[in-house]
């Protein structure tokens, strides 16, 4: 992929940005690009991200299909508002971003509810697209199967707060540094902490209390 | 939970505790059972998203977006943009200047005066007195009929 030098050009001046341009990421480039209107820059950066984009929105959501519908208003979004990146910030938490934003604000206009995923085996003709693991009954500390496992998660990331979903979903699926995402949620990385830490016990009590065997896995579908 | 380290448990486990804190909470996890549980448990739960199932993306994903990318209307400066382009920029150079030109040349021909003998014979007689109509303008006469009368006020018998 080419790089337009105009492009970066009007971007220092723009954005006082001192850092050269081979200090750039692919993804930043191709960023720059898009936002110059290459649509096969964001082709390329939709096939490198739209994995990660639609795992977080079925994490925050719980459903597949709205996961999709998520994922593809987020990235017409990206692609809308691409003017508007700097450089200076990383692509990838630029997107989350975006995701987060955009999910946060759908929830809060109530056109999603959080799904709540449950140990019941899905159709065979659901447009689901989950891939579901066996039991894993050989190892004594993990009781639960990979569908009990689900069940478990998704219903204690339905009863987190929307911030603690998010932060928990881009820490434990994505990998991302709080640093990063406190970025992504325009929060303190000391919130984010807190967050993450109460998302992540929340979880740990709830698989734990179904191993235990005190919470049915199918109860509260 | 009581323990005041508790709420630094989970960042301990995922190496997200500044060098400081992180010698304190180890120092501490040697002697706190209760946070010791806490721990084990949060570590296990961590290791255990790993075992999740993935979400894969339907693999029309790709070709809806394109589409919906694709249809969405031209910003401004996409229309700025194509316009620039040689292939329509040199196009619509070419019918400007034709149509300045039409314009200029058709303004030309409007301003450009006809012959003396299209006159008007009452027009051409006002150009040939025209110090003496220049005079009565001075004076406020300014209606053919007044004209007429100062023209003719010798037969009037005015003294």
């Amino acid at each position: 992929m080419g790089f337009k030098v105009g492009v970066a050009r009007n971007f220092h001046r723009a954005t006082g940005f001192a850092a050269s341009r081979m200090d750039w990421d692919p993804d930043t480039q191709a960023m720059l690009k898009v936002a110059a209107g290459d649509k096969q820059a964001f082709a390329w950066l939709f096939d490198r991200h739209h994995a990660s984009v639609a795992r977080f929105a079925f994490r925050f959501v719980g459903d597949a299909a709205r996961a999709e519908e998520l994922t593809q208003d987020i990235f017409v979004k990206l692609y809308r508002h691409a003017r508007s990146y700097k450089p200076t910030a990383k692509f990838k938490t630029f997107l989350f971003r975006v995701a987060t934003n955009h999910c946060l604000n759908e929830m809060r206009r109530g056109e999603y509810r959080v799904a709540r995923l449950t140990a019941e085996a899905p159709a065979e003709d659901d447009a689901g697209a989950m891939q579901m693991p066996g039991p894993d009954g050989d190892r004594p500390d993990q009781a639960l199967s990979g569908r009990e496992l689900e069940a478990a998660v998704g219903m204690a990331l339905k009863d987190l707060s929307d911030r603690e979903r998010a932060a928990f979903t881009m820490c434990r699926f994505e990998g991302m540094a709080y640093r990063d995402i406190a970025e992504a949620l325009e929060a303190s990385e000391a919130a984010v902490k807190s967050l993450i830490h109460r998302a992540t016990l929340a979880v740990a009590r709830r698989i734990e209390a179904l191993q235990a065997g005190t919470v049915p896995a199918r109860s509260r579908a | 939970m009581s323990c005041a380290f508790e709420e630094d448990l989970t960042a301990w486990v995922d190496g997200e505790l500044p060098p400081p804190h992180r010698a304190r909470m180890e120092a501490h996890l040697g002697t706190c059972a209760e946070c010791q549980g806490t721990e084990r448990l949060l570590r296990l739960t961590v290791a255990r998203m790993a075992e999740l199932p993935a979400f894969t993306p339907s693999p029309s994903a790709r070709r809806e977006l394109l589409a919906r990318v694709d249809a969405l209307p031209p910003t401004w400066r996409e229309r700025f943009a194509h316009i620039l382009k040689p292939g329509v920029l040199v196009p619509s150079a070419g019918l400007a200047a034709a149509a300045v030109l039409t314009l200029l040349v058709a303004g030309r021909t409007r301003v450009e005066a006809p012959a003396l003998e299209e006159w008007d014979p009452g027009a051409l007689e006002v150009a040939a007195n025209l110090e003496l109509v220049e005079d009565y303008e001075v004076l406020g006469l300014n209606s053919s009929e007044d004209l007429e009368v100062v023209e003719n006020l010798h037969e009037l018998g005015v003294q």
